[in-house]
């Protein structure tokens, strides 16, 4: 909160404690695990939201080390995509480098602990969270997008919406907040609350008209996507882009480069029943899955991509140009005038693509590149050796060389964090165990036929052939220096190294190396997160009218500029309104009394009921009796007696604060009260009718009616108007017409 | 517990639950039944009878008002479930809304169109057309399963059902009555299907399916075994392998068992595998599709590769494209032979005895696959020519229907008070019935009762309503104790109870308290002391205020009266009360308008005093009783009332009476009150 860190709250209804998402930032930063590790033990069960790191990211940092054991639970999608976006990252932080905060095997321990549910499945937990529901509502924004919903015996209702998007795009409906009214707490992300966004149109056009003109101009198109959120719906856009003849874009190519894309698309596809009602239409009508792409091409490295004809649109996972194929590509491809790189997402702050984002007039960077190498370090020797074990592949550990970009001049903490990654390097902290690990790990998820292209040898050296020749118009200069550290430093691990290596493994480093690259390329800016703006974010405040309301994930001017709209708009928020600092405890306890009572049937029909909208009321008066609760139950009910009224007890239990506990089950019944005792109230009008509407309905009467200076004027001798405080104010002179005005005025309210 | 007949207490009418099998009540097909409740209507599947034609297929839904049916829900998309559902949607006055799963909405559009095209009966006989179908789409809303939907207060999910992708078992929820509607299901996973989920919430009805009486089913392993066995027979003698089966639902699980037998078995990779159906061909892709709908093997399969694109079989579009030279495995619809491309190759088939066919599914009586069955020694042609039968015929039962084991594992894991059996034969049904009471014959601590409707006969069960209600807010502070006094709002919403004050209303509901304020302006052109006399007969409780600068009275405490050049203004906050008061004040205010009382002579406030009182009373009291029971002096304001001997003290002053006698006594009170009443100006009441 107050800054752009992942989200990762904790909510504690009574006893149990839910971790309200589990995101990681992209450097996966201990300081940020610390906090959450403090709690660690205490915490009873995850929600989570979307499938993105951003989101769940320290799930199997956490599950996997055993920190957090508890139920986690989310949707189909999020948990399918989840496992993508995390095998992906993994995948591209260990092309580059020796990442060992998590391991494959963590993620699968992670997401076996998912309890997958689908939109509005109700989950009444159990134990300690006893009369507690929980129940996920679409977000929109990524597939299986949640809301999530949760109610405390019945009547509590909390409401955790991040990230959320209304409108409908091309493969998501939009959230359906718009259902959900008055909640007793909400907790909203202002991440976007003093952003415009451009028209869906717009921004469509801007993206066509980008790729056209580098298309013409033979130049190549990196768009930095996610990995399987928002890059479906990128991806789905391009494709029809592709296939629609005018768009003169046939000619060229299209690919989708992530280490998982092939699994991506497959699981997108059977995922229809999770999308839009048009892709939903569209397939039962005519069988068309949005996901069985014509024009774009699955690739899984480098190598593959290369065999595709230039000039070309890549879509690139990571969006934040951290690691992975955007930032090989970026590195590739940011010489040239004649190539265009498109960030789609704003990332954290840090990140190379939020820098450049921020900073557009720049056009130098200084990076730090990092890859993986053989050992041998001569290209020739490598070479060779790998020739000679080609047919031990399998136990070869793959050998993609990486770069790693930094921005030392911007930010302190990342220069920081970049003699952090050197001492690492230097220290040459090779687990060759789970190395081969990874290796047979990506062999099972990748699904030997169509991950095995990934690794092989010959490939491998195409890459080092493309490296070497999209490096030379670059800065050449430069990266020699650092190319002699390098070596050096490489052999300094391999003297470590060499004690505990296998003969049959080829052994890697990772070296990093700091290089200032001029960027010619044309980067621009296209805004595909998929998030509501400002705008509606506060369109859908003042729709919701939650009772309080917990602002976080955001800078501190949009928390603060999010959090004046509600309070200068009277009716937005009732209650509070909380913008917590990291690790700050919120205190939103809200005296909730409720016990539950037993209507006897000749009470409930001597009642005369008013409606009002849906609802029916009547004015009850009544009297408890507590003795009675058990022996008048029906006969139908005999089968679940037992567990119904324990689970009111509880409730009652639960409800009243501090009340001492009668043992015995016992729901007090209401008695009509006798005669004598009958004590009249004061009559109360309920609902809220608009003049607007009373209008109609007195021209329906056959009274002339109209607006006079916001007067409604009756037949020319009756007022009706508004005043101030909201109060409704007849006037007239006396009249019959004032009567019969007056009584049309009571039908529009429930009167009890 | 009060079932149809109970006429001791006439049950209030909405308390009864009625079950109403509108087709598919002892006999199978035209799936259809009504749920009435609490005047809640919701229809159950919306099928057709395969054996009969136009209207006279449909379901008997002439009994039901259509219009006020509230809610459609479709278990799965075979014809005698959803098959009128175009008529339905389109031809009536159904105004509800009408859901179905994902799966079976985008198979039920390809099925129907599929039958409407191979229907060959003359147009006018027609239930609906291709564009009706079209129509009808938009109306078709979907449903995920677990997915809780609230319409009009009927609150409902579904569960799977096993049998057929997309098949559902609804669970309906009505003012707290759950009714779960079972379709068609079984418990036996298979292949592609998950078995049927026993759901953890107890039903209170029970509505399932009972085609197969009290029949036990096969082993899964066993029968597959049987199966591939035969098959791997067959064609290695060197025959033809023909299975006649519906287009969809066993078909894709056959194909799984001979896709994955031919992957295992290299030998016979050369024998082809043809699935002749374009209807099979069109839904494949939603099969391949809706994988979440299927089995944990075959959601883990789909990591490695899509189990629904076969590596051994192809499609067969027609005879024209099928080069019959040697052994082959082909599949072909329809699955009874009753006429198509299974009976076409049945004929060319039958005569070689290296051949075989396997009936893979349920026969209904007269159709030649049941006919084969009885093992003839010829059969009739489609022309008419009798063929002598020499090929293997063999039956194995792959339907996916629940058999008595499963079916009473799963009463039994339920525990429904009421258990309706719909979707059988009739004497499957009375010996499901039976088996059904005998097993709890014994049991003294759950007792079932199974009902077999016919169709149109409802079955009608009685729910106690006891309704609950929810206290909560500030009138729930405290701990609710014996004998406390509760007071606020009933709401009433959907079948649930809420009782709050009035003041919480805003925080519970978004319904909002509002106050209506009346000014009503007269003309008044007398005098302010004028009205002011009239006004205190009226009303003894009158104050002098400045409101606005301007002279104002306030009568009750609640109406004000302004005083304004030639007219007075009346202002009252409405309620029925006040609105009551603010009639007397304008009464009154009229009264002295039209008063032609000159000025002058306005008398002072008429005061009640005391002796005016005392008069009064003495008068009256000489009425009740006569003067010779009345003591003739007061003495320290006490009057004696003597009447049949007993004595009765009136004090004048205070008016209290002191009497031995009760009854006398009371008669005093009650009269003295009412007399003060009479004289003394209004006051504030309450």
């Amino acid at each position: 909160a107050h800054n752009e860190s992942p989200p990762c709250y904790m909510l504690q209804v009574d006893e149990f404690r839910f971790l309200l998402d589990c995101g990681w930032d992209e450097d996966f930063s201990m300081e940020f695990i610390k906090e959450i590790k403090r709690h660690a033990h205490q915490i009873d069960a995850i929600l989570l939201t979307y499938p993105d790191h951003i989101h769940l990211g320290a799930l199997p940092y956490l599950i996997g080390k055993g920190i957090l054991n508890c139920p986690i639970y989310a949707t189909i999608p999020v948990y399918k995509m989840g496992q993508m976006f995390m095998y992906d990252l993994y995948q591209s932080r260990h092309n580059t480098e020796d990442f060992n905060v998590f391991t494959l095997d963590d993620v699968d321990v992670a997401f076996d602990k998912i309890v997958q549910l689908k939109y509005s499945q109700t989950v009444h937990l159990k134990g300690k969270g006893h009369g507690i529901q929980i129940t996920p509502l679409p977000a929109g924004h990524m597939l299986g997008g949640t809301i999530w919903k949760i109610i405390k015996d019945g009547e509590e209702e909390i409401v955790y919406a991040v990230d959320y998007n209304h409108k409908k795009e091309r493969h998501l409906n939009g959230c359906v907040l718009e259902n959900i009214s008055r909640p007793s707490l909400m907790i909203t992300d202002a991440f976007n609350a003093t952003y415009v966004q451009s028209r869906r149109r717009a921004r469509d056009e801007q993206l066509l008209t980008t790729i056209l003109q580098t298309m013409r101009n033979d130049g190549n198109v990196l768009v930095a996507v996610d990995t399987a959120g928002r890059m479906l719906e990128l991806a789905q856009l391009l494709d029809q882009m592709w296939r629609n003849a005018e768009s003169g874009l046939s000619p060229y190519s299209l690919a989708l480069l992530n280490n998982v894309s092939f699994n991506v698309v497959e699981f997108a596809k059977s995922q229809v029943e999770w999308m839009s009602d048009k892709i939903m239409r569209s397939f039962e009508e005519a069988r068309n899955n949005p996901f069985h792409f014509k024009h774009v091409k699955l690739c899984h490295n480098l190598a593959e991509l290369a065999r595709i004809p230039e000039p070309k649109v890549v879509l690139a996972s990571v969006p934040d140009l951290q690691c992975g194929f955007s930032r090989d590509l970026f590195l590739a491809w940011c010489g040239s005038p004649k190539n265009s790189i498109i960030l789609t997402n704003r990332t954290s702050p840090g990140t190379l693509a939020r820098w450049l984002i921020d900073n557009p007039e720049n056009k130098t960077v200084t990076m730090d590149i990092r890859r993986r190498v053989k050992l041998e370090g001569a290209e020739l020797d490598d070479y060779l050796r790998k020739r000679k074990n080609k047919e031990q592949e399998e136990l070869r550990i793959k050998n993609e060389q990486k770069r790693e970009l930094e921005d030392e001049s911007s930010d302190e903490s990342e220069t920081e964090m970049d003699t952090d990654a050197q001492t690492v390097t230097s220290k040459g902290k090779h687990d060759l165990m789970m190395k081969s690990e990874g290796k047979s790990r990506t062999g099972f998820f990748k699904q030997a036929k169509k991950s095995y292209p990934m690794f092989p040898f010959s490939e491998e050296k195409l890459k080092w052939d493309d490296y070497g020749e999209i490096i030379r118009p670059e800065d050449y200069t430069i990266i020699d220096v650092p190319q002699t550290d390098e070596d050096s430093s490489a052999e300094n691990v391999k003297k470590q190294d060499s004690a505990i290596q296998d003969l049959s493994e080829v052994p890697t480093k990772c070296v990093a190396a700091t290089v200032t690259l001029d960027i010619n390329a044309n980067i621009q800016y296209i805004d595909f997160e998929g998030r509501s703006d400002g705008e509606s974010i506060k369109k859908i405040l003042s729709q919701i009218k939650p009772r309080q309301l917990i602002l976080v994930r955001a800078t501190t001017e949009a928390t603060e500029a999010l959090a004046e709209y509600c309070r200068k708009n009277e009716g937005v928020v009732q209650g509070k309104i909380f913008l917590p600092h990291i690790g700050e405890v919120v205190d939103v306890t809200r005296e909730s009394h409720i016990f539950q009572v037993r209507l006897r049937d000749y009470v409930v029909s001597a009642l005369e009921f008013a409606k009002a909208k849906e609802t029916e009321l009547a004015w009850i008066d009544g009297i408890l009796d507590m003795s009675r609760g058990k022996v008048d139950t029906g006969a139908m009910y005999d089968a679940e007696e037992g567990e119904l009224t324990e689970e009111k007890a509880r409730k009652i239990q639960d409800g009243v604060l501090n009340g001492e506990e009668d043992p015995m089950e016992v729901v007090p019944t209401v008695e009509a009260l006798p005669h004598n005792q009958f004590v009249g109230h004061k009559a109360v009008f309920i609902n809220e009718p608009k003049l607007s509407d009373f209008k109609l309905v007195l021209l329906q009467e056959g009274i002339s009616a109209e607006f006079i200076a916001g007067v409604l004027i009756c037949n020319n001798n009756v007022a009706v108007r508004r005043n101030e405080a909201g109060r409704i104010q007849l006037e007239g002179t006396i009249c019959e017409d004032f009567f019969k005005i007056r009584q049309i005025l009571y039908s529009q309210y429930a009167i009890v | 517990m009060a079932k149809s007949g109970d006429t001791v207490v006439p049950a209030d009418e909405s308390d009864n639950l009625l079950i109403r099998p509108l087709g598919s009540g002892q006999e199978v097909g035209r799936s259809c039944h009504l749920l009435e409740f609490k005047g809640k209507k919701i229809m159950l599947d919306c099928g057709i009878h395969p054996g009969l034609n136009g209207f006279a297929s449909l379901p008997f839904l002439d009994l039901v008002e259509v219009a006020e049916v509230d809610l459609l829900l479709i278990s799965h998309f075979h014809l005698d479930h959803c098959g009128a559902l175009p008529y339905f949607l389109e031809k009536t006055q159904f105004k509800g809304r009408c859901f179905m799963t994902h799966a079976s909405k985008a198979i039920y559009r390809w099925l129907l169109s599929d039958y409407v095209k191979v229907s060959n009966i003359a147009t006018e006989d027609m239930l609906y057309t291709e564009s009706d179908i079209e129509n009808s789409m938009d109306k078709i809303e979907t449903i995920n399963f677990h997915q809780e939907v609230e319409v009009n207060g009927i609150k409902f999910w579904c569960y799977t059902a096993g049998h057929v992708l997309g098949a559902a078992m609804f669970m309906i929820e009505i003012a707290g009555v759950r009714v779960l509607y079972t379709g068609d299901f079984s418990r036996q996973e298979d292949r592609h299907l998950m078995a049927a989920e026993i759901p953890r919430i107890h039903p209170d009805v029970v509505i399932i399916e009972s085609t197969y009486g009290t029949h036990i089913h096969e082993k899964r392993e066993d029968r597959e075994a049987r199966f591939t066995g035969l098959v791997h027979d067959i064609v290695s003698r060197g025959g033809r392998c023909l299975i006649p089966v519906f287009a969809l639902g066993r078909a894709q699980e056959l194909l799984l068992i001979l896709d994955e037998y031919w992957s295992n078995h290299p030998e016979l990779h050369d024998i082809p595998i043809y699935y002749a159906s374009s209807l099979a061909k069109k839904c494949m892709s939603v099969y391949q599709t809706y994988i979440n709908a299927m089995n944990e093997k075959i959601r883990r399969q789909i990591n490695i590769s899509n189990p629904f694109v076969f590596k051994h079989i192809s499609n067969l579009k027609s005879m024209e494209h099928f080069e019959d030279i040697g052994p082959s495995v082909v599949l072909a619809s329809p699955g009874m032979m009753q006429s198509g491309l299974s009976r076409e190759l049945f004929e060319s088939w039958c005569t070689d005895k290296r051949n075989g066919c396997i009936i893979a599914g349920y026969c209904v009586e007269g159709t030649l696959a049941k006919h084969i069955l009885s093992e003839p020694d010829e059969i009739m042609t489609m022309t008419g020519q009798k063929l002598p039968l020499k090929c293997s015929v063999d039956y194995i039962s792959f339907s996916a229907h629940t058999d008595y084991k499963q079916t009473s594992e799963f009463l039994r894991a339920l525990k429904p008070a009421h258990v309706v059996l719909v979707h059988g034969e009739q004497n499957e049904m009375s010996r499901l019935k039976a088996a059904l009471i005998r097993e709890y014959e014994d049991d003294t601590e759950y007792q079932m009762n199974v009902h077999n409707p016919k169709n149109t006969v409802a079955v009608e069960l009685h729910f106690r309503g006891e309704k609950m209600a929810k206290v909560v807010g500030s009138l729930a502070a405290e701990k609710p104790k014996q004998d406390q006094r509760i007071s606020g709002i009933l709401v009433k919403r959907n079948f649930n109870y809420h009782i709050v004050a009035p003041a919480d209303l805003s925080n519970y509901t978004d319904l909002a308290m509002s106050t209506v304020t009346q000014r009503l302006s007269i003309a008044y052109t007398g005098t302010v002391a004028l009205l002011k006399y009239y006004l205190t007969q009226l009303s003894s409780d009158i104050e002098h205020i400045e409101k606005a600068d301007k002279p104002t009275l306030r009568i009750f405490k609640s109406v004000f009266l302004i005083i304004e050049p030639k007219m007075v203004v009346i202002e009252w906050i409405a309620n029925p009360v006040t609105d009551m008061y603010a009639d007397a004040v304008v009464t009154v205010v009229l009264r002295a308008e039209s008063d032609p009382m000159p000025q002058k002579s306005v008398p002072p406030p008429l005061l009640v005093d005391k002796s005016h009182v005392q008069e009064c009373l003495l008068e009256m009291l000489t009425d009740m009783f006569g003067s010779e029971g009345i003591s003739k002096m007061i003495r320290n304001n006490m009057v004696t009332v003597t009447v049949d001997e007993k004595i009765a003290t009136v004090n004048v002053d205070s008016l209290e009476v002191r009497c031995d006698d009760e009854e006398l006594q009371q008669v005093l009170l009650t009269a003295i009150k009412n007399l003060y009443q009479a004289i003394a100006p209004v006051k504030q009441a309450g």
